[in-house]
């Protein structure tokens, strides 16, 4: 279960003086601003992005904005959330116009069904069950190759959500805040991200597993 | 319980948001269908394995590059 690991809703007095410190050009202020938020900036950046020279560009300009306009938060609202908010706007602008062919329409990744609502595909396919090798196999060598893969196929605002959720583990509250959507359609973008990467794994590794 | 209404809530079933009597339909179904028990398992495996591939650790040498990049502009 996700534990929600933004700050608390308002801007702490501790927040508040590290950001002020920081525009004044304090290296400790610095320091401490990037020793609390660089990793997730980066995760998120990189998730959304999946590409590193982007995402350093992203970190850059998310923490320039932090700095430069941490004095006008006046507290209404936590760093941590808004720090999502921004880099999630900036990875997906950075990524506009630059769709890559690796990308997959996600409707061709989802499950389908017949009339009685079983599933339609090869049986074969229906029943593999790759999920029992260990993860060390399945997180090195051509399995992490696979995974990878297929986690670039997946578009970016499908990434953005899945990134949030799983690795952020935020709320789906929190991440339809972030985001600004409303809490359904982010469960159901969730739900369409996991089922397109399940299929995915399924079509490469479900044939070594039957 | 159809294999369509059992993908449906499987987020919801595998983060304990279903009532008692959904469970209770959704693991009937589970009992005796190999396909979605195939899917139930690869699914929630899909969901672990995307969360350990996303904790990416920042690099030493661009952390280094920020904080040159920070106190060029704000010093």
């Amino acid at each position: 279960m996700p534990h929600g690991v933004i700050d608390s809703p308002a801007m702490t007095s501790d927040e508040q003086l590290l950001l002020s410190r920081a525009a004044a050009g304090d290296a400790g202020a610095l320091e401490g601003l990037m020793g609390r938020y660089s990793a997730r900036v980066y995760r998120l950046a990189y998730g959304i992005t999946r590409n590193q020279a982007d995402a350093e560009e992203i970190v850059q300009d998310v923490f320039l904005q932090m700095v430069l306009k941490g004095a006008s938060f006046e507290g209404r609202s936590a760093v941590g959330s808004w720090i999502y908010r921004v880099t999630t706007n900036v990875a997906l602008n950075k990524r506009r116009g630059k769709r890559r062919e690796v990308e997959t329409p996600l409707d061709d990744c989802l499950p389908t069904f017949k009339a009685d609502g079983h599933r339609e595909g090869p049986r074969a396919l229906l029943v593999a069950d790759w999920s029992q090798r260990p993860d060390a196999e399945l997180l090195s060598g051509e399995a992490r190759r696979i995974l990878e893969e297929a986690i670039d196929r997946l578009p970016e605002h499908y990434r953005a959500v899945l990134i949030l959720r799983d690795v952020e583990e935020l709320s789906n509250e929190e991440v339809a805040d972030i985001v600004g959507d409303s809490v359904p359609a982010v469960k159901t973008r969730l739900h369409r991200a996991r089922m397109a990467l399940r299929e995915l794994l399924t079509r490469r590794l479900g044939a070594e597993a039957r | 319980m159809t294999c369509r209404e059992l993908i449906a809530v499987l987020d919801d079933y595998l983060d304990g948001r279903l009532e008692r009597d959904e469970v209770a339909a959704l693991e009937r179904h589970l009992a005796e269908c190999e396909a979605c028990r195939a899917y139930l398992a690869t699914y929630r495996k899909t969901r672990a394995l995307g969360a350990r591939v996303g904790r990416v650790e920042i690099p030493d040498e661009m952390k280094t590059r920020l904080r040159r990049f920070l106190r060029e502009r704000v010093g």
